[in-house]
């Protein structure tokens, strides 16, 4: 799969994001589990602490108040059943005074009557016949001779049965105040239920967590720890006392739970504020920070459309400013190397055309020296016509500084060529020229259009009788059009193919430097779609096109 | 890489609170063997002292759940877990019988006469006679000895009943009506259960508990409900009196029943003999206001004497056999009523 390059704006960007708002995230994530965690420790802890020390507290009570009892039986035992009213008020004071509460200390007779009652005051569950067998006295006769504690109709009773030979003697009976319960458990900040062993509820600081029935709920009873009742979510904890209570303690967890829900909601809230701002921020301050890149980026692309007088102005930081002067100053020195090379070009380029004007066919000069001592001999006019113009000729190719001429010019000096070639050809050769006046007065290179004479006698006299060349000019869309066309032999396909190739080449590679030179120097000269082309078909003759640019003398 | 290993510490950041939070918890569920579970329509506060009592001295926790008299049924038949069902008058359970585990209590030789020769499915728990509970500050000085009485105008929109098709006391109240006012044969009461449902004037109750407390709180001059509810409302000093319908009292027990299903049928047999034994029912007789089973109990200072009572026979398996055609009679006239 093929990654799409990213900007490097949106790669700062991409940073600042990941090093800001991930690290952030996770952190405050972490923190909100360990928050949780330690809070949820913390919450259980206390909870067992306060239930070990109420579970303490209530069984240290009960201890006081079986000691009390067991004391008054003693008592009762040692002294024959006949004790008095202050002796029992007197046990019963030096263990409960600092309670506040004497609570109801009964002795009972074997035939349910009330021998004594602190509060003066029996209840019918300790006097009626139907509970002879019943309720506490079913304790009492149960556990024969031991001190019991019993939740009786909503009572805490601490009995005990004395027993002598089998046969009850009397019975002490205390019913714990409820009050001095109660109060270890009022004060607390989470529900406490004091249940007996079968779960019936003593007294709690909450009528909730209780069925109809007045015992503990059952979810709460048979389980500890993360507790799940009616969608709500409580964690309890208890610790069953020896005496046969069992104390609960329960945190409502619900509260806390929504209050956690809250703050994450907050948490998020703020959080995707931040990340929301983050983005925006980011994005605006990527694009400031990266500016300079782009301003960089701008500048090479300018240099790379070849405008080279960009300069990068950067003064934000350091780094970015050494690069900008840094680019300046290559650009500087690339300006200067591209000018020193264009000079050297130039100077090159214009040795070159003045090296390609000078070749003039030896061949043609031959020929014409041949023709020239031909014609002495029989028409010393014509010779010395021919002496006269090739003399010209010579003088115009090699004395002629100026790069350019006028058309005018090199036609005039093209009539020296023409009046060799009918000397040469006699009547064999016959020419016409036809350049339309408005170009008289325009730039060409010198010796232009000779080239394409040469080239026109050399390919068309091939075993042809007559040659007829055309030589026209005209200019067309700001450009100069030279034609010449004969109606000659032709050149081959296979030729043509080769001068073809030959005019693209940098170098000439062949013996046709004729066009080529014409079409190198034109090439050296101008910039652009400007040269030399050629058609040509076998027997029909051939058509030798030139363009150069447009341009008049000053 | 990174962000997986952000990923897996979250992953054991949470799964540490999910193993912690169950670290915390342990269960104190209670042994099956010290178990039972108990589904009864009685009066809650009827049964608190019964149940204490029970779990004390056998130290067995019962779990018990109050429900009227046809959950309680659709309860035992249905809820594997149920082990018991305690009251519920004989013909409510009548044709759910098959459900029943039989057991004979030990006690069974101290019953009277009377509740010895049931199926041994069935163990009866106490004797139950419709009455009529009048609030006697809002009845005035209109006469009420029987149901006769419940047809003056004045009364109209001002009794208490509970739909018999729901409680099993109303559905006895209507046995009684229809043997009582039929002089003997059923069908020839349903002439005065006309009249008396156009007297209800659309007032038919959810439950009978709804009817006793009506009764006691004054929203109702008179109630037709079981004895031991109007003996517990005169014995939390509310303003009622009991009448004990002149043309003749329905007495039909209520009994324990042992779920065919049960799994902890060694504590169900104790809860039987138990509820049976002689402690229980003479505390239940003496304070709790439901008349004994047994021969050697006497019956509260609160109720009537049994040999007191016009007691009115019914053919119990004629009861049962028609239970829901009765039932469904009556609530046809109760449509009637209410659309004309």
């Amino acid at each position: 799969m093929a990654k799409e390059v990213r900007s490097f704006q949106e790669n700062i960007r991409r940073t600042f994001i990941r090093f800001s708002i991930v690290p952030v995230a996770a952190i405050v994530m972490a923190a909100m589990i360990l928050f949780v965690f330690s809070w949820l420790t913390f919450m259980a802890s206390s909870n067992e602490q306060e239930n070990k020390s109420a579970s303490e507290e209530i069984a240290g009570k009960l201890d006081v108040y079986c000691s009390m009892v067991d004391k008054v039986a003693a008592k009762l035992k040692k002294e024959n059943y006949d004790v008095s009213k202050n002796d029992v008020f007197r046990i019963l004071y030096e263990d409960t005074s600092e309670y506040g509460d004497i609570g109801n200390l009964l002795i009972m007779s074997p035939s349910m009557e009330a021998l004594f009652s602190s509060k003066d005051h029996v209840p019918v569950f300790l006097t009626q016949s139907e509970y002879s067998n019943w309720g506490v006295w079913n304790v009492i006769s149960t556990y024969k001779g031991q001190t019991k504690v019993t939740l009786y109709s909503g009572n805490l009773c601490v009995s005990k049965g004395i027993y002598e030979g089998g046969r009850l003697q009397a019975a002490v009976v205390y019913i714990i105040p409820k009050e001095v319960m109660s109060s270890v458990i009022s004060n607390q900040n989470r529900y406490v239920i004091i249940t007996d062993k079968h779960g019936w509820v003593y007294t709690a600081n909450t009528r909730g967590l209780q069925d109809e029935f007045g015992q503990i709920d059952n979810t709460i009873s048979s389980e500890v720890g993360f507790v799940k009742l009616d969608g709500n979510l409580y964690y309890s904890y208890r610790t069953e006392l020896k005496k046969g209570l069992i104390v609960y303690t329960v945190n409502d967890v619900n509260r806390s739970v929504h209050m956690i829900w809250a703050i994450i909601a907050i948490i998020v809230v703020i959080f995707l504020a931040i990340a929301l701002i983050t983005v925006k921020s980011t994005a605006i301050s990527s694009v400031r920070y990266t500016r300079d890149i782009k301003k960089i980026e701008d500048a090479f692309e300018e240099v790379q459309k070849g405008k080279l007088d960009v300069n990068l102005d950067i003064h934000s930081s350091k780094e970015f400013q050494i690069i900008g002067d840094d680019f300046n100053e290559m650009l500087e020195g690339l300006k200067e190397q591209i000018g020193r090379n264009k000079e050297l070009a130039e100077n090159v380029a214009f040795s070159q055309v003045k090296q390609l004007e000078s070749q003039f066919n030896p061949h043609f000069i031959f020929n014409t020296l041949d023709n020239i001592r031909f014609m002495a001999r029989i028409d010393a006019v014509a010779a010395d016509k021919m002496i006269v113009s090739l003399s010209g000729l010579l003088r115009y190719s090699i004395k002629e500084v100026r790069e350019e001429v006028t058309v005018k010019e090199d036609l005039d000096h093209l009539q020296y060529y023409l009046n060799i070639l009918q000397i040469r050809f006699n009547k064999r050769f016959a020419y016409s020229i036809e350049v339309q006046d408005d170009i008289m007065d325009c730039l060409i290179p010198k010796l232009l259009i000779q080239p394409l004479l040469e080239n026109a006698v050399k390919y068309g006299f091939n075993g042809q009788e007559k040659l007829t060349v055309s030589i026209r000019g005209y200019q067309m869309q700001e450009k100069l059009i030279f034609i010449c066309e004969d109606d000659g032999a032709g050149i081959d396909e296979e030729l043509l193919e080769e001068i073809r190739t030959n005019l693209k080449a940098e170098n000439n590679t062949s013996s046709h430097y004729g066009l080529y030179n014409i079409h190198r120097r034109i090439s050296l000269m101008y910039n652009g779609d400007f040269g030399l082309d050629i058609s040509s078909k076998k027997n029909e003759g051939t058509l030798v096109r030139i363009t150069v640019p447009k341009r008049v003398a000053e | 890489m990174k962000k997986w290993g952000i990923a897996a510490l979250f992953v054991i950041l949470v799964a540490a609170l999910v193993i912690y939070i169950d670290w915390r918890g342990r269960s104190y569920e209670i042994e099956e063997g010290d178990k039972l579970v108990v589904v009864s329509p009685h009066p809650i506060e009827f049964m608190i002292p019964l149940i204490q009592e029970f779990e004390n001295e056998t130290d067995i926790t019962v779990d018990l759940k109050s429900m009227g008299t046809s959950a309680a049924i659709d309860s035992i038949v249905n809820d594997d877990n149920v082990d018991i069902m305690w009251g519920g008058s004989l013909l409510s359970v009548g044709p759910y019988i098959d459900n029943f585990y039989s057991y004979e209590t030990p006690n069974k030789k101290d019953f009277m006469y009377t509740f010895t020769n049931e199926n041994s499915a069935v163990t009866c728990f106490s004797d139950v006679p419709s009455v009529l509970m009048v609030n006697t500050d809002l009845i005035g000085d209109i006469d009420i000895l029987g149901y006769k009485d419940l047809l003056n105008p004045a009364l109209r929109g001002k009794i208490a009943f509970a739909d018999p098709g729901r409680s099993s006391s109303s559905f006895e109240h209507l046995v009684n009506m229809l043997y009582a006012m039929g002089d003997g044969d059923p069908e020839n009461g349903w002439d005065y259960v006309e009249s008396f449902i156009s007297q209800l004037d659309g007032n038919l109750l959810e439950s009978s508990s709804v009817v006793y407390q009506g009764v006691a709180n004054g929203k109702y001059a008179v109630g037709l409900t079981f004895e031991e509810a109007a003996v517990t409302m005169l014995k939390s000093d509310k303003h009622v009196s009991i009448v004990y319908m002149n043309e003749g009292v329905v007495m039909t027990p209520d009994g324990i029943y042992i779920s065919k299903n049960s799994k902890r049928l060694e504590n169900a047999k104790k809860f039987v003999d138990f509820m049976t034994s002689k402690d229980a029912q003479q505390y239940m007789a003496s304070d709790l206001g439901r008349r004994s089973v047994r021969r050697d109990v006497e019956s509260s200072i609160l109720v009537v004497p049994r040999y007191k009572i016009n007691n009115l026979p019914v053919d119990r398996n004629r009861v049962i056999a028609n239970k829901d055609k009765w039932i469904e009679e009556f609530n046809r006239i109760r449509k009637e009523d209410d659309n004309g």
